[in-house]
């Protein structure tokens, strides 16, 4: 029996849930000229990454600032399948994704054998060491000279081309927010909730951390993947020094703190506040290390002031404004409690 | 029957050598304790026999199966769940979740919802059996420090382990609290559990244990029935100070 609280969180966020969606969908009609479409596409493919980061960091807490190397293999895979391998741009998009994943499984083999900060150092290597074969092995990437991916509608004029990419960035969103949710509910996702609170704790359970975490890492990689290589496919031109950046790693981790690891729909928050601000910088500002300097300050504010993130402070908020009758513990009689099963003192403490 | 035991198991942390070639082993179906003086090695024990710690030689075996160089959740699977001394629970999950995250699905199992009924219902019987019911959706972290302890023993026994190893499960709890642990761990007992309990609270462990092994420095210097520890020089002159 969820209380008071609980059920107006909840419908507080199907209507941000419904709003969104609808905004969404009416966008590319909305937006005045191609280039701010072009911007919710940036922005809906950091939406991508960062929701695709969450299923290691959110679930797991292994904080990886090595996924940009996994969206740039995406890319890279996607890419080269079409020019070197001949394939059609959504079979080698498919194709990419999954070698990515099929990569992903030596990589965390590896690397999930550590935790904490020798975790993240380890996941840094990754974007150093694939950010130098993809520009010393020129002759198969391109190398620096980057690699020119043909477009998958030659014919279409650019808002056209536009259009259809912003919808098929929201229906990758949908997917893998869709996926997430069900690892979310599910009992192998209550299991990795274990390994983020205490893994030898969820070892001495029986759950088999390791493989928990390698499963998790390479569905991560999946839809990374599926991200780098659709934004390949959108963008067209790929330069390693772009596409195996320790940035785009960052930017994720950045989006998904500052929305809340623990909410689905964190991450989407996060992209659309960080993703903008980045776009708004570099309009007013130029090519400027500035929006460097904000996105570290950024970082700072959240990990000081809402360490849980905006979507849970909001809740919080919401919880605390909302005329309920859980005001406080110590008003509930012992027979109300019983009654609720607890529920009351359980939205009641989260609030302290 | 065979139930825990190890073969000369040694483990060091740098020059402290804290589990002497240590040949040791307890009854099935019975509750047997581990005592010793602060630092003796007990925990340490725990933490090899659970795979957690690596020990530097000897071996462990578990109903007959050497289980030396097991990875902690393939040794809990075997049967062996244990407590931890300075308690561990899941802090941000609710103390239902806490029991349920001790549950081990397999296959597309995985997948299905984490809270079913029907586990749903034996995590209620487990939390209701230590009275901490009313707390199922309380955050683990905002319980008290017994409350922790109780929710603990819950997840552990949520796990169906056939043998537990209990860590100090007195410690920093109240008598009252001492009583219904005392009084289920000889339910449990009864219904067939093998217990493996720490603890130096000595009117527990006289009251409740069948059989009892005393630790020093990382050796077992005495083993036997509580009227006979009692009364033993060794202990007496190493343990029970007096
Ligand atoms: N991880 C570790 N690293 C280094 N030394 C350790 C470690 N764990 C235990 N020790 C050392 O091993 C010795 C035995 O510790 P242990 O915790 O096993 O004792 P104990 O019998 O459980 O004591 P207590 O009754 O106080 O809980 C101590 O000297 C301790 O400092
Ligand atoms: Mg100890």
């Amino acid at each position: 029996m969820p209380s008071v609280s609980e059920r107006s969180t909840k419908i507080a966020a199907t209507v941000a849930l419904t709003a969104f969606a609808a905004v969404a969908l009416a966008f590319p009609e909305l937006a005045p000229n191609p280039y701010i479409l072009s911007v919710g596409i940036v922005v809906l493919n950091y939406a991508v990454l960062s929701t695709s980061w969450n299923f290691v960091g959110g679930f797991t807490g292994y904080i990886s600032l090595g996924h940009g190397a996994l969206a740039g293999l995406g890319a890279y895979g996607t890419g080269l399948l079409i020019t070197k391998g001949g394939l059609p741009s959504f079979v080698a998009l498919g194709v990419g994704a999954v070698l990515v994943a099929v990569v992903a499984i030596p990589i965390g083999y590896a690397a999930l054998r550590v935790r904490g900060a020798s975790f993240v150092i380890v996941s840094i290597a990754l974007v150093l060491v694939t950010l130098l074969v993809f520009q010393s092995w020129a002759s198969f990437t391109g190398g620096s000279r980057g690699l020119n991916v043909p477009r998958p509608f030659p014919g279409m004029l650019r808002p056209e081309h536009h259009r259809v990419f912003f919808y098929l960035f929201l229906a990758l969103l949908a997917l893998a927010a869709l996926v997430w949710w069900l690892i979310d509910r599910s009992r192998f996702g209550l299991g990795l909730k274990a390994i983020r609170e205490d893994e030898d704790k969820a070892e001495t359970l029986g759950t088999p951390t390791f493989a928990y975490k390698l499963v998790v890492f390479v569905v991560s990689a999946f839809f990374t993947g599926l991200a780098g290589g659709l934004y390949a496919l959108w963008f067209g031109d790929l330069d390693p020094i772009f596409q195996f950046s320790i940035l785009t790693g960052s930017y994720m981790v950045l989006m998904a703190l500052l929305g809340g690891v623990r909410n689905l729909f964190g991450p989407l928050v996060g992209a659309l506040i960080v993703g903008s601000a980045l776009e708004y910088f570099k309009v007013e500002f130029g090519n400027t290390p500035l929006h460097l300097v904000a996105t570290g300050v950024l970082l700072a504010l959240v990990v000081l002031f809402m360490p849980d993130g905006v979507l849970p402070a909001l809740g919080a908020l919401l919880r605390r404004l909302s005329p309920t009758t859980d005001t406080s513990i110590r008003e509930v009689t012992a027979a109300e409690l019983a009654a609720t099963g607890g529920d009351r003192q359980h939205a009641e403490s989260r609030n302290l | 029957m065979l139930s825990l035991e190890t073969f000369e198991l040694t483990k060091a942390f740098g020059g402290n050598l804290v589990l002497d070639k240590t040949t040791v082993s307890f009854q099935h179906g019975k509750v047997n304790a581990l005592i010793g003086p602060n630092g003796s090695g007990k925990t340490t024990f725990f933490n090899c026999v659970t795979g957690l710690i690596r020990p530097d030689s000897g071996r462990i075996s578990y109903a007959g199966a050497d289980i030396t160089r097991r990875s902690p959740h393939a040794i809990a699977r075997a049967g062996l769940g244990r407590t931890f001394q300075l308690c561990r629970v899941f802090p941000r999950m609710t103390a239902l979740d806490n029991v349920l995250a001790a549950t081990r699905p397999r296959g597309a199992n995985l997948l299905r919802g984490a809270r079913g009924r029907a586990e749903i219902d034996r995590a209620r019987g487990w939390l209701t059996k230590l009275g901490i019911e009313h707390l199922m959706q309380t955050e683990a972290r905002n319980l008290s420090w017994g409350q922790q302890k109780l929710l603990e023993l819950a997840g552990v026994l949520m796990s169906e382990p056939e043998t537990v190893l209990l860590d100090e499960p007195a410690g920093g709890v109240n008598p009252a609290l001492l009583d219904r642990i005392g009084g289920l761990v000889r339910d449990l007992n009864a219904e067939g559990r093998t217990f493996v309990i720490v603890e130096h609270n000595m009117d527990l462990v006289m009251s409740i244990s069948d059989h009892i092994v005393v630790f020093d420095r990382g050796r077992p210097i005495a083993e036997g029935p509580p009227s006979l520890i009692r009364t033993d020089e060794r202990v007496l002159g190493a343990y029970l100070g007096a």
